[in-house]
Order: C-alpha cells, then sequence, then structure tokens
C-alpha cells in the first residue's frame, strides 16, 4: 500500500507542475498588463490601468479588433451553417464513398495551419484574388470547418432516427423535418459550434499572416508589435482576449454539456 | 472544401517543380533544397524538434491523463481536466511570448534566483532550440492528456479489478490494461501534436529565435523576403511529405478499428 500512495503523491506533485506552468505565462502577463513601467522587467512599479485606456484609444488596435470581429464572426457563421449540412448529410443517408468523404471533411486537422495558409495564397493571387479579408475568411473556415463537423454529427447521431421518420410517414418534407425536428435538437451544439469555430478563428493567426496585406487582424497586430520592439500595451490586450475566449469557451462547454 | 483545400495543395506541388526563371518542369528545387546548407539543417532541425517534443509530451502527459482518470475523485474530474486545458482558448502567440519575459537572461527567473541567492546568473536559455522545445512540449501535453483521458476513461473498471484480484500490481495494470487500451488515443495525440510542431511559426519564432530557423520560418522568410514561390513551394511539399509519413501509424489505426467492427 506503499508504494501506492508514493505513486500517487508523485502524480499529484506532477500535475501541480504542469498545471503552474501551463498557467505562470497567463499570470506573468495578467499581472505586468498593470504595471507602469515602459520596459518589462522587474521590478514591479506602480498599479496602474493606463495601458488599458491606450488600447482602447488606439487606432491601429481598433482597427485590427474591428477587422478580427468581422472575419470570425463571418467565418463561424458560414462554417457552422455548412457544417450543419455536412453532418447532417454524413450521419442520416447512406451513399458511396460516404467513409471517403467522412475522412476527406477531417484532413484539414491534420495540415499544418502554415501550408493552409501558404497553398491558398499561391492558389488564390495565381488565379488573380488579391490578399484581402475575404480570403482569411476563407482560410479560416477550411480551418474550423473539421471541428466544427465533428461537434455536429457527435449531437446529430445522439437523436434517435425514428422521430424524423415519424415526421416523414406523417407526411413532412424532408426540408421540413430537418428544420422542425433536428434543428431543435441541435441548437445548444449549434451555439457552441460557433462560440468555438468563433474563438479559433479569433485567435488564428498564420493562415491571416498570409492571405492579408494591408487590413490587419488583431493576431497580426499583436505579432507585428511583438516582432518589432515591445509595446506593454499586448499585455492589457493579451489579459482582455484570454477573459473574454475563456468565458466564451467554458459557456461553449456547458452548451455541449447540456446538449 | 475541394475547390479552397485540394486545388491549393496540388497548384503547390506543381509550383515546387517549375523552375523560377523559365517555367519548365523540373526537379532542380529539391535538388536546390538539398544541397544548401541553411535549408538542409533547418529540414532536420524540424524534425529533431519535432521528435523530442512528442517524447516529451507523451512522457508528461501519461501520468497526468492516469492522474486525472484513476486518481482523481470522480467529482473534480472534470473539474482537472478544464484547469489543464482551459488555456487552448488563449492566445498562443502571447503565451509564448509571456515565456520571453520569463526566461530572458533579464527576465522573472534571474531575477528571482538574484534577489533570493544574491547571484547574477544568465540562464542561456532563450532563444535555443530548447526554449522551442520547451514551449511546445507545454502545448502538446495538453493536447495529448485530452485525448488520453478520453480514451482511458472508457476503459472497464472490472478490468482492474481482475488485475487486481489476479495477484496483479500497478506494473501490469498500466502495462496489460492501461496502455494497450488507450493507445488510440496516445496515436492521435501524438500524431496531431507532431503535425503542430513540424508546421509551427510562433513558438520557434518568439523562443527559438531566427538565428537557426525551421522549416516554418525558413518558408516565411523566403516568401516575404525574396518572393521566391518555387522554393517556398518545395519547401510547403516537404513538410505535406513529412506529415503523410506521421500519418501512417494513423491510418493503420483506422484500418484495425474496421477490423474490429
Amino acid at each position: 500500500m506503499k508504494s501506492f500512495s508514493l505513486l500517487n503523491n508523485f502524480l499529484y506533485v506532477l500535475f501541480t507542475i504542469i498545471v503552474s506552468l501551463i498557467y505562470l505565462p497567463i499570470l506573468v502577463m495578467i499581472v505586468f498588463s498593470f504595471n507602469s513601467s515602459k520596459y518589462q522587467i522587474m521590478p514591479f512599479r506602480n498599479f496602474t490601468t493606463s495601458w488599458y485606456q491606450r488600447v482602447l484609444t488606439d487606432s491601429q488596435y481598433i482597427e485590427g479588433l474591428t477587422n478580427s470581429l468581422i472575419v470570425s464572426i463571418s467565418v463561424s457563421f458560414f462554417a457552422t451553417l455548412l457544417a450543419f449540412f455536412c453532418a447532417y448529410s454524413l450521419v442520416n443517408s447512406n451513399f458511396k464513398g460516404k467513409s471517403f468523404l467522412n475522412i476527406f471533411f477531417l484532413t484539414p486537422l491534420v495540415v499544418p495551419l502554415i501550408l493552409i495558409g501558404i497553398s491558398l495564397r499561391f492558389y488564390l493571387t495565381s488565379r488573380g484574388y488579391e490578399p484581402s479579408l475575404f480570403l482569411v475568411a476563407i482560410g479560416q473556415s477550411i480551418f474550423v470547418m473539421p471541428l466544427a463537423i465533428l461537434n455536429l454529427s457527435n449531437r446529430m447521431s445522439q437523436i434517435p432516427k425514428n422521430l424524423e421518420e415519424a415526421a416523414w410517414s406523417l407526411g413532412s418534407s424532408r426540408l421540413r423535418s430537418m428544420f422542425e425536428i433536428i434543428l431543435p435538437s441541435c441548437k445548444f451544439s449549434l451555439i457552441a459550434t460557433f462560440i468555438l469555430t468563433f474563438t479559433f478563428a479569433f485567435d488564428e493567426f498564420i493562415i491571416a499572416y498570409f492571405l492579408t496585406n494591408f487590413s490587419i487582424t488583431l493576431p497580426i497586430k499583436i505579432w507585428t508589435s511583438l516582432v518589432t520592439g515591445f509595446d506593454p500595451a499586448i499585455n492589457a490586450i493579451g489579459t482582455i482576449v484570454f477573459l473574454t475566449s475563456l468565458t466564451l469557451g467554458l459557456i461553449s462547454q456547458i452548451l455541449f454539456l447540456k446538449k | 472544401m475541394t475547390f479552397f483545400f485540394i486545388f491549393p495543395i496540388f497548384h503547390t506541388l506543381r509550383l515546387s517543380f517549375l523552375d523560377p526563371n523559365t517555367g519548365v518542369f523540373t526537379f532542380n528545387n529539391y535538388f536546390a533544397f538539398f544541397s544548401k546548407d541553411i535549408f538542409y539543417d533547418s529540414f532536420f532541425r524540424t524534425l529533431k524538434l519535432s521528435f523530442f517534443v512528442i517524447s516529451f509530451s507523451v512522457i508528461l502527459a501519461f501520468p497526468l491523463a492516469y492522474f486525472i482518470c484513476f486518481v482523481v475523485k470522480k467529482k473534480f474530474r472534470t473539474l482537472a481536466l478544464l484547469i489543464l486545458v482551459a488555456p487552448f482558448w488563449t492566445s498562443f502567440t502571447i503565451r509564448a511570448f509571456s515565456w520571453q519575459l520569463i526566461l530572458s537572461d533579464k527576465g522573472l527567473v534571474t531575477w528571482f534566483i538574484n534577489k533570493v541567492t544574491g547571484y547574477e546568473i544568465k540562464l542561456n536559455f532563450l532563444y535555443t532550440m530548447n526554449a522551442s522545445i520547451f514551449g511546445l512540449t507545454l502545448f502538446g501535453v495538453m493536447l495529448i492528456t485530452l485525448l488520453l483521458f478520453n480514451s482511458m476513461i472508457t476503459i472497464d473498471k472490472r478490468l482492474l479489478e481482475a488485475n487486481s484480484d489476479l495477484g496483479g500490481n500497478k506494473f501490469t495494470e498500466i502495462k496489460n490494461i492501461i496502455l494497450p487500451l488507450s493507445l488510440p488515443g496516445l496515436i492521435i495525440g501524438s500524431v496531431l501534436t507532431f503535425i503542430i510542431a513540424v508546421g509551427d511559426y510562433a513558438v520557434p519564432t518568439l523562443l527559438g529565435g531566427g538565428f537557426k530557423p525551421v522549416l516554418a520560418q525558413l518558408m516565411l522568410s523566403t516568401i516575404k523576403g525574396t518572393f521566391d514561390l518555387n522554393t517556398a513551394a518545395t519547401m510547403a511539399i516537404l513538410l505535406v511529405i513529412i506529415i503523410i509519413i506521421a500519418c501512417i501509424p494513423l491510418l493503420s489505426l483506422i484500418k484495425q478499428v474496421r477490423l474490429e467492427k
């Protein structure tokens, strides 16, 4: 019995160490976002909220934020919508090549984002499209689609098939049964998928970096400030983004559990 | 999907076989890639980096998943898992940057050691490959633990009881029951971690520095710097090849699942 508890103690310690390593940078970021010093070195000077004010008044950050919001909301909207139909046909119908299509829809998951970005840029610029926010939205949709399809088909496969069959035998059309049976029972999953794809698209940096030239998104703005001389306002943005995505993420998790 | 995902990849494949000046079909881009030291080195540096990241992530994630699944009380299980994976929703870039603040030679760690012991030390850790490995491993641990946990939680507890009834110990329990039954999660997690490590740009740049670039960094600087699309396409295709090779265990896993059905 002794060796057993020894092992458990070791595991407790390991868990604590890993968790603190994961949270240490986040903690440092939050603490420094209130530090009045312009340089990111100890000791901590005075408490200030001026970095937050800077962020909320700086036109470049505001522009990045608006662009990011526009792109990620349209990405999550279209990805969720498309994923809903894909998941519906994957779950509810049997056709030749279904399992192939199933794997095909998930392939973007195993392709690094940098490859999605780079090859889309090559391809679309050779077709005469200029890099723009619209292309960013396309690229990011490719990247979030597999997640959305996985989530939704997971939920849909739990809906009893005979509900829909009952509707059909009572004379309802396929479209109507989809809207009146499947859609309401996927309600929470749909919202959760929307939030999930939104947070992923909002945070995504490398695809956006390749696919836009002049109109930048927030992650690109953060990145450029990081590489070209540091701006302490980034800690403030990081904190805001962290808290928002954490809240959204928790909400989407709760919605998934609720079904 | 076909239009925006498959076509671009094939277009890149085609680009990688075209001569940058004349536009004739050629293998020269690939020969040129492996004949230049900087490219050649970065290719193997990328592989080495990903290899270490996976190894460390698996070594750390396995006990963690075991801990959450079998040691933590049922009430706190979801909470423990949530604590571990919640930072998935934070910007990866900013987290990597925070590590810069902590690990740099004027960072928190040296400051702290100086305060406590009075010694001035240099860490010499930031801007090395070890720092990249460190940053990506933390990410890999989160991902693999999550997937391993999903596999482990489905293990029938009666198997564990049978093991101890028949005189088995912790070691046989892990070796004969938990490891084989959680293998799918382990494989999927490792492959995904590998893919992220191989293609990541932010962590190698912020923690690894620019002097010893990995493939992703070279690719980006080639495109934004010299506009040599064909060379960049060559690198992209090499990356695809690495990934296809990495996915082989995944495919055999799918086959196995099908056979069992």
